[in-house]
Order: structure tokens, then C-alpha cells, then sequence
């Protein structure tokens, strides 16, 4: 059992490491702590739908069209709410944040109806068995994409040159300004990538189960899974997510199912207590 | 943070001048406050029938249901409007009042009032627990606590609803005050009436006081706070035990006039609202509380009043008023939010300040 | 091809409903000059900076009237990275170096509007002008001594040549000898790229050094302008500005 659970820890948290990393893009460009992400990963997972289901494109026309509808979303919502609150209090930005995932959900369950859909793509199903230990190809296709997804994002913010500019402005917006970058270009972008993001997230957890606005919920361990893993580290979001998909399946399958709210959260609670930078931030950049 | 400084009463000068006219209209007010509950019992003024849309699709029941939520309401805008402390999982506190009132009334038998009582004394406890974490972290991480809060405290009323009672959860019964019982919607209207009087007047004497001076202080520059000789940190341990203290009577009140409670009716969303109420009436403004409370629990009945009306209305309409009624008022009041954040940080009144002066200008050309 | 390579006619700017931050500023600078603007803290010197460089919006300010030209061409409306676009640098007050990123990073920032093929001859031209940028290439911004991070800014500004350079505040913070270093290889660098140079200081006796011309800014206006060596000699420039440039140079 422990190897068992220990996998689908590691499946999950792979794919909320993912929203995670998109969610920590956001925050470190824009200081937004984005209320919206889960209801970004659902937007995804219905994206997914409409190209698949409704307009039947064929898979991969499909998932590059979710792509950018994910993407123009990231950018419209910069667009029209967050730039406009630019300097204005923290209450007011987490609370637009949590108001847009509010109108997100009453608008999808206003088009799609509030029952769940089925998401069919022609991603492989079926299971590897190895030993006792069974591996849904499902779960391994979404944690491989989940990882090739990070390694990619770590990649292009490392060696390209729209990379080096958007961690610039992450890390001294007056000083990129004075440096020449255009700051709101960068900052569009990081919600682009943070929608697009998980919007991917939304996808495959649409996938293992079925695709309704409950995702959010899912998607929204996202916060404290950049908490954990330190608030302003790229690689703190991604293990992060891990760890809250290992608390949940440990917590869920050793003590009870309705537990794991409560062990993700009171780990929260610890971390926030005595190490509020998180696990792999730094005490000095970790304040905000 | 440099949002509203607003005063929780405004005092105008022409007051005085204006004392006779006041007079009269504080004794109609009154006379309206006492006269609604018959009114919307009765559905006929003078026994002349009203219809539905008359009396805009209002009933008793939102009305004393407006009133429990303008406490919390009251509560949470004294510790995020004026004291600056931000809290998501005010609607927790609900929940602490109701498994009060579970323990103290529905299990051992206790009268209201005591259970009141008690959900003060238990809500003052948990608030100064939940914020604790004030001492030690700020800004978002505080933020946080108080979600962090907000799940513990929901695990421990659903543990508690599951080894005591069952998936149906928690039933109240019987609410009385002292030899009256508070067995009709009118009854219940008086007396969360009252109460709702004396926690605003309570809370706005406190925000004159010393202490409350204080507070406001600490909301715009800790320093200031600290130069008039307060302790911040139990400043925020203090307000942080009558917000929530409020708030559990509030909840408790909930549990007792729906009936019954169980651990799900106080989720996330839940506390959510009373976030967004406090936007819609204001930051900092205790009047704006109350405001903000009515639009929240009253436009949704005028909607589903509209929804009756609507007959062959073109099919969008159809769509959003009948079909997806909850969804459209969530997409309303959403957005409402959203426009109020970015166009009027003073909430409603503030927005219509703004419509107003926008319109002279436009007539003034 | 004028003369004037930035020209300021009776700028006005302010923050919020408050009075006026600089009230009818107007002065201009000649193309290869190198120019100081002084005066004391609260002055305006900041907020004409910023005014010049598009930084004045961020920071809560407005222009309430006049203009600013630069290169003949009207930069006021245009944002921050664009007026970088055109020419026109700068080295921020307090350094502001990208203190998570590493030396040879900050400087590729600053590369970043050059075309690729011109990038490494950027970025060596600025190593031959601060080496010991050049030794710390791999090192963290953040961990560099404040002598060091100035340097970097300065190079961050100049790798995509400019043709006028804004340095605010150099002094501030650093030690004397330090200072003197890095102004005159600012100099050497101002004749040798023929950059323009405006140099922000509140220190006024190590500005009068290495400028040619100064502007005094006083209380929101121009209260005095006139080449280094006349300001030096001047009765009423010393006892109205150069005396108070001592305390604040002192404390």
C-alpha cells in the first residue's frame, strides 16, 4: 500500500506542482496571490471540452487551441483587473481575484450547465502493473507532461532572452523600467504563462476524473502548496506541490478521506508559524 | 494600505438646523422598522392585498435572515475595515457559534440566552487563537492563517457532527428568550432587531473611544498606534475577540432560526460573502456594513421576483433569470465586486458619489 | 543634427493634489556635454529624473505642463522602455540592481535592445571599462559591495550605448575614494563613447569636479546655472547652495 499511494502522491503533485509554477510565475511578476488559479485550471479543462467535444477538433488542433484560449485569458485578465489595481491594497487585490473565480464559475455553469462533463481524449488508458503496485497510464502521461511542462518553463526563464527579462522585472520592476524592459509586456506574459499553466493542470485533472467547476477546489491547492514550498521560489511552487499531493494520499489512505483538508492545511498553519519563507525560500526575500 | 479613511459616523455640521425634520424622519424610520414585519406577514396594508411584486418578492424570513448576516457583516468590517486585519475565514466564527449552540442548547438542554452567552465566550476564544499568528506574521502570511484557520475549525465542527450526530447534522430546537418563545418569524424579526441595534451602537462607540482611535491607528501606520501608547499586538488580539465574538452569536442565531446546521453550510463561500458584503457597503464604514449586508441577502429575491415576472421574455433573459437564477445573482454580485474594487474602493455609496458628480458634469456643459 | 541633445521648456510636475513638485523647469543640454544637476534633498532632482525618463507615473507624479524633447524628438508621452529605446539610460538613485540575478545577467538586461551579434561586444566593452565587474561576472547582484552594484548600473545603462546617460545620486552611500574613482572613469568613458551625461548629486563639491556645466535645482525651480568654474567662484553660489552641499555632504 505504501509504494501504492506513494505513486498517486506523486502523480497528483506532480500536476499541482504544475499549477503551483504557474501560480508562482504570477505572483512573482504582478505580487498577485491569485484567488483564480483553480478556477484558470477549469477554465482549461473546459477549453479542452469545447475544442474536443463540441467542436471536434482533432487532439492535437485541440490542445493548442485550450493553449491559447488559456493564454488570451492570462492576458485579458492582466489586462482589465489587475493593471488598473496596480499599487491598491492587498485586500483589494485578493478580493478581485476572488471574485473573478466566482464570475468564472457562474459563467461556465451558466454555458455548460452545472453538471460535470466527460473529458475524451485519445490519451492512453489502461495500467502497468508492476508487482502490487498499479500505475494507471494516465497518471504516469500526467506526470511526465507535468514535468516536461517545469523543465521547459525552467528552461526558458534561464536561457532565453524574454526569460532573463521577465526575471528581471520580477525582481526590481523600477529597476527593469529604468533598464528599458517594458514591464507590462513582461507582466502580460507571466499571466499568460500562469493561465496556460494551469489550464494543463485543469486538463489532466479533468481527465482523472471528470471536468466541473468542483476542479477549483483541486486546482486551489495550488496556494498553499507555493506557501510551503516559499513564496517567491520558482522550484519551491513545484515541490510544493508535490508534498501536498503526498499529504493528501498519505493523509487519505493512513488516517481518513475527509482528513486531508485539515493535514494540508494545519502544515500550512506549521509552516506560516515557524518558517513563513517556506521551505526552499530565503528568510530575507521571503517577506511580504 | 491607503484605503478608506472613512468615518463610521458622519457628523454634518447643518445638523442642528435640521433637528425637527430629523425628529420626524427618525420617528417614521422607526415607525417603517416596526411596521415591516406586519407588513410582509400580513402581504396587505389596511387589508388592502399586495401582490408579490408589491412588496418585491421580499418575505420575513430574508428580512431576519439580513439581519443575522449584517452581524457578521458588522464584525468583520470592525476588524478589516477599521482595524486592518484581514481575515478569509471570518464564516468560520459562524461555525464556531453553531457548535456552541449545538453543545450548550441541542445536547445539554441549555436555554438560549446561555447558549448565546457561551457563543460569545467560546467565538472571543477561538478569534484570539485564530490570530494569534498575528504576532508573528504579516500582511499575506496572516492572510493565510486565517484560511489555515478557517479549515481547522470547519474539520472540528464536521468531526464533531459525525460522532454526534449524523450526515443530516445538527438539529435546534425550541429557542426561547426567557418566557417568550421565539416561535414566529415577527418575534425573531424584534429581537435580532434589537440586537443588531445595540452591536452597531456598541461598535461605533468603540471606534470613538480611546482604544478605537487606536485601532484605526494601527490600520494606517503601526507607529501611530504605538505613539498613543497602545499595545499593537493586543490591540489585535482584542479586536480579533469581539469581531468573532459577534460573529458566533451571529451564527449561532443562524443555526437556531434555519433549524439546523451542518458543517458544509459554512464553507469557504460562505465566509466569502461577508467579504464581499463589506466591499459592496464600504471598508471601514459601519453603515456600510448594513448596506452591504441588505444588497447581498435582498437582491436575490428581487431577482427570482423579476425571474416570476419575466413571462415570454426573449430566451437569454429566460436563460439567466430562470434557468440559472443562483448562477446569474453569483455572476452579478461578482462583478459588482470587481467593479466596485477598481472604480470605487468606497463601496456602493461611493460609486454612486461618483455617478452623481459625473452626471452633473455631463449636465453642467 | 541639433546641438541640443535634451531640451526641458518650463516643465511643471506634481504628485497627487499636492503643490507643485518642480514649477516651470527649463534648461537644455548641449550633445557630449557633461552637466550636474544639485541641490538639496526635496529639491525636485528626483522627480525632474523621473519626469525625463518615464519613472515619474509609478511613483504617483504627473506633468502638469511643458515639455521634454529629446534627440528633437517629444519623449513625454512615450513609456519608460521606449525612451531607453531611443537613447536615453539611465542609473537609478540607490543602484537598483536585479540583486537575485548574477552580474553578467544585470548587464545582459540592459543588452537586451541590441541586436544579438552586438551583445558580446557590448558586454566586453563594459568589462574593459569596470575589470572588476569582469572578475565578479558569476556572482550574485545582491552580494556585491555597494561600490561594486553602482558600477554595474552604470554598466547596465551604458551597454547599449546611449547617446545620454542620467546618473542619480552616485555618491550616495560610497566611499570618497570610491567615488572619485568611478567619476572619472565615467569620464573617460563620457569622451571616449561620446556619451552626453546628466549627473544628479547632492554632493556638490564632488560634482563640480568632473562637470562642465551645473543646474541648481531649489525648492522646484532652477535658482542657479552657470559652468563649473564660475559656480565655483561664485559669492552668491556658495553661500545660497554650495554651504548646504557640505553639510549634506558631511552627515
Amino acid at each position: 500500500m505504501f509504494a501504492q499511494v506513494l505513486f498517486s502522491g506523486f502523480a497528483l503533485g506532480s500536476i499541482y506542482g504544475l499549477v503551483a509554477l504557474g501560480f508562482a510565475v504570477v505572483f512573482k511578476a504582478t505580487q498577485v496571490f491569485n484567488f483564480a488559479q483553480g478556477a484558470l485550471a477549469v477554465c482549461g479543462a473546459y477549453f479542452a471540452v469545447t475544442a474536443i467535444s463540441i467542436l471536434g477538433l482533432p487532439f492535437p488542433l485541440a490542445i493548442l487551441a485550450m493553449l491559447a484560449a488559456s493564454a488570451l485569458l492570462g492576458v485579458i485578465i492582466h489586462m482589465t483587473l489587475i493593471q488598473p489595481l496596480s499599487g491598491r491594497s492587498m485586500l483589494a487585490i485578493i478580493m478581485v481575484t476572488i471574485a473573478l473565480s466566482i464570475v468564472i464559475r457562474a459563467v461556465i455553469e451558466i454555458i455548460y450547465g452545472p453538471q460535470g462533463r466527460v473529458l475524451s481524449t485519445p490519451l492512453p488508458t489502461g495500467v502497468f502493473i508492476v508487482g502490487d503496485l498499479r500505475m494507471p497510464k494516465l497518471h504516469l502521461t500526467a506526470a511526465a507532461t507535468s514535468w516536461v511542462c517545469m523543465a521547459a518553463f525552467g528552461a526558458f526563464f534561464r536561457f532565453t532572452r524574454v526569460g532573463l527579462l521577465m526575471r528581471a522585472t520580477a525582481d526590481r520592476h523600477e529597476a527593469a523600467m529604468a533598464a528599458g524592459v517594458n514591464v507590462n509586456l513582461m507582466n502580460r506574459l507571466a499571466w499568460a504563462i500562469g493561465s496556460v499553466l494551469a489550464g494543463i493542470g485543469g486538463l489532466f485533472l479533468g481527465q482523472l476524473q471528470i471536468v466541473s467547476t468542483e476542479l477549483e477546489t483541486i486546482g486551489l491547492l495550488a496556494l498553499p502548496a507555493v506557501v510551503i514550498g516559499g513564496l517567491q521560489s520558482i522550484p519551491g511552487a513545484i515541490v510544493g506541490g508535490l508534498l501536498v499531493g503526498m499529504i493528501e494520499q498519505f493523509s487519505s489512505s493512513y488516517i481518513s478521506p475527509k482528513s486531508t483538508d485539515i493535514a494540508i492545511y494545519g502544515f500550512l498553519l506549521l509552516i506560516l508559524l515557524f518558517r513563513p519563507w517556506g521551505l526552499l525560500g530565503d528568510q530575507e526575500t521571503g517577506r511580504v | 494600505m491607503t484605503e478608506a479613511p472613512i468615518t463610521a459616523v458622519p457628523r454634518r455640521p447643518m445638523a442642528k438646523a435640521w433637528t425637527a425634520s430629523r425628529a420626524i424622519l427618525a420617528a417614521l424610520g422607526i415607525a417603517a422598522l416596526i411596521y415591516l414585519p406586519f407588513l410582509l406577514t400580513e402581504r396587505a396594508v389596511f387589508g388592502v392585498p399586495l401582490s408579490n411584486g408589491m412588496l418585491l418578492n421580499l418575505g420575513i424570513t430574508q428580512i431576519n435572515l439580513m439581519l443575522i448576516f449584517m452581524l457578521g457583516a458588522l464584525s468583520l468590517n470592525f476588524l478589516t475595515g477599521c482595524a486592518g486585519l484581514i481575515s478569509i475565514g471570518h464564516g468560520a466564527f459562524y461555525a464556531v457559534g453553531a457548535m456552541t449552540g449545538a453543545v450548550v442548547g441541542t445536547q445539554w438542554g441549555l436555554p438560549l440566552p446561555v447558549v448565546l452567552v457561551a457563543a460569545a465566550l467560546v467565538g472571543a476564544l477561538a478569534g484570539v487563537i485564530a490570530g494569534l499568528p498575528s504576532l508573528r506574521v504579516r500582511g499575506l502570511y496572516f492572510v493565510l492563517s486565517t484560511l489555515a484557520a478557517h479549515h481547522i475549525i470547519i474539520f472540528i465542527f464536521q468531526e464533531y457532527q459525525f460522532e454526534f450526530f449524523d450526515v443530516a447534522g445538527v438539529p435546534y430546537t425550541n429557542p426561547a428568550l426567557g418566557p417568550m418563545a421565539l416561535d414566529t418569524p415577527i418575534r425573531w424579526y424584534f429581537f435580532l432587531l434589537v440586537l443588531v441595534i445595540a452591536v452597531y451602537w456598541g461598535l461605533s462607540n468603540i471606534l470613538k473611544s480611546r482604544e478605537g482611535r487606536a485601532m484605526r491607528a494601527m490600520h494606517d501606520h503601526e507607529l501611530a498606534a504605538t505613539a498613543m501608547g497602545a499595545d499593537v499586538r493586543i490591540l489585535r488580539l482584542k479586536a480579533f475577540a469581539l469581531s468573532s465574538a459577534i460573529a458566533a452569536v451571529a451564527g449561532a442565531l443562524y443555526a437556531y432560526y434555519l433549524t439546523n446546521a451542518t458543517s458544509e453550510s459554512f464553507g469557504i463561500s460562505f465566509a466569502i460573502q461577508f467579504i464581499a458584503m463589506i466591499i459592496i457597503g464600504g471598508l471601514g464604514s459601519l453603515p456600510g456594513s448594513l448596506f452591504g449586508a441588505a444588497i447581498w441577502l435582498l437582491l436575490p429575491s428581487l431577482i427570482s421576483g423579476l425571474a416570476a415576472n419575466v413571462g415570454d421574455a426573449p430566451a437569454l433573459v429566460r436563460v439567466l433569470l430562470v434557468d440559472n437564477r443562483a448562477q446569474f445573482v453569483q455572476a452579478l454580485f461578482g462583478s459588482l465586486v470587481i467593479v466596485l474594487l477598481i472604480f470605487a474602493p468606497g463601496g456602493l455609496p461611493d460609486l454612486s458619489r461618483k455617478l452623481g458628480r459625473l452626471f452633473a458634469r455631463e449636465r453642467g456643459q | 543634427m541639433s546641438d541640443t541633445i535634451l531640451d526641458i521648456r518650463e516643465l511643471s510636475v506634481g504628485y497627487g493634489r499636492k503643490g507643485l513638485a518642480l514649477d516651470s523647469v527649463s534648461f537644455s543640454i548641449p550633445r557630449h556635454a557633461i552637466v550636474g544637476l544639485l541641490g538639496a534633498n526635496g529639491a525636485g532632482k528626483t522627480t525632474l529624473i523621473r519626469s525625463i525618463t518615464g519613472l515619474l507615473k509609478i511613483n504617483g507624479g504627473h506633468v502638469v505642463s511643458g515639455s521634454v524633447a529629446f534627440d528633437g524628438q517629444p519623449v513625454l508621452g512615450l513609456p519608460a522602455h521606449k525612451r531607453v529605446g531611443l537613447g536615453l539610460a539611465q542609473s537609478p538613485e540607490g543602484r537598483m540592481v536585479f540583486s537575485r540575478m548574477t552580474v553578467e545577467e544585470n548587464l545582459m538586461v540592459g543588452a537586451a535592445m541590441l541586436p544579438r551579434s552586438r551583445q558580446d561586444e557590448g558586454l566586453s566593452s563594459i568589462y574593459r571599462f569596470f575589470p572588476r565587474l569582469k572578475e565578479r561576472h558569476r556572482q550574485i547582484a545582491g552580494l556585491l559591495s555597494g561600490g561594486e552594484q553602482q558600477m554595474l548600473a552604470l554598466g547596465r545603462a551604458l551597454i547599449s550605448r546611449p547617446k545620454l546617460l542620467l546618473v542619480d545620486e552616485l555618491s550616495l552611500g560610497l566611499a570618497p575614494i570610491l567615488v572619485n574613482e568611478i567619476y572619472g572613469e565615467l569620464g573617460r568613458i563620457a569622451r571616449s563613447l561620446g556619451t552626453t551625461m546628466l549627473v544628479v548629486e547632492q554632493n556638490a563639491h564632488v560634482a563640480l569636479k568632473y562637470v562642465d556645466t551645473i543646474h541648481v535645482l531649489d525648492r522646484g525651480s532652477i535658482g542657479y546655472s552657470g559652468t563649473a568654474e564660475e559656480a565655483a567662484g561664485s559669492e552668491a553660489m556658495k553661500r545660497a547652495y554650495l554651504g548646504e552641499g557640505q553639510k549634506e555632504g558631511a552627515a
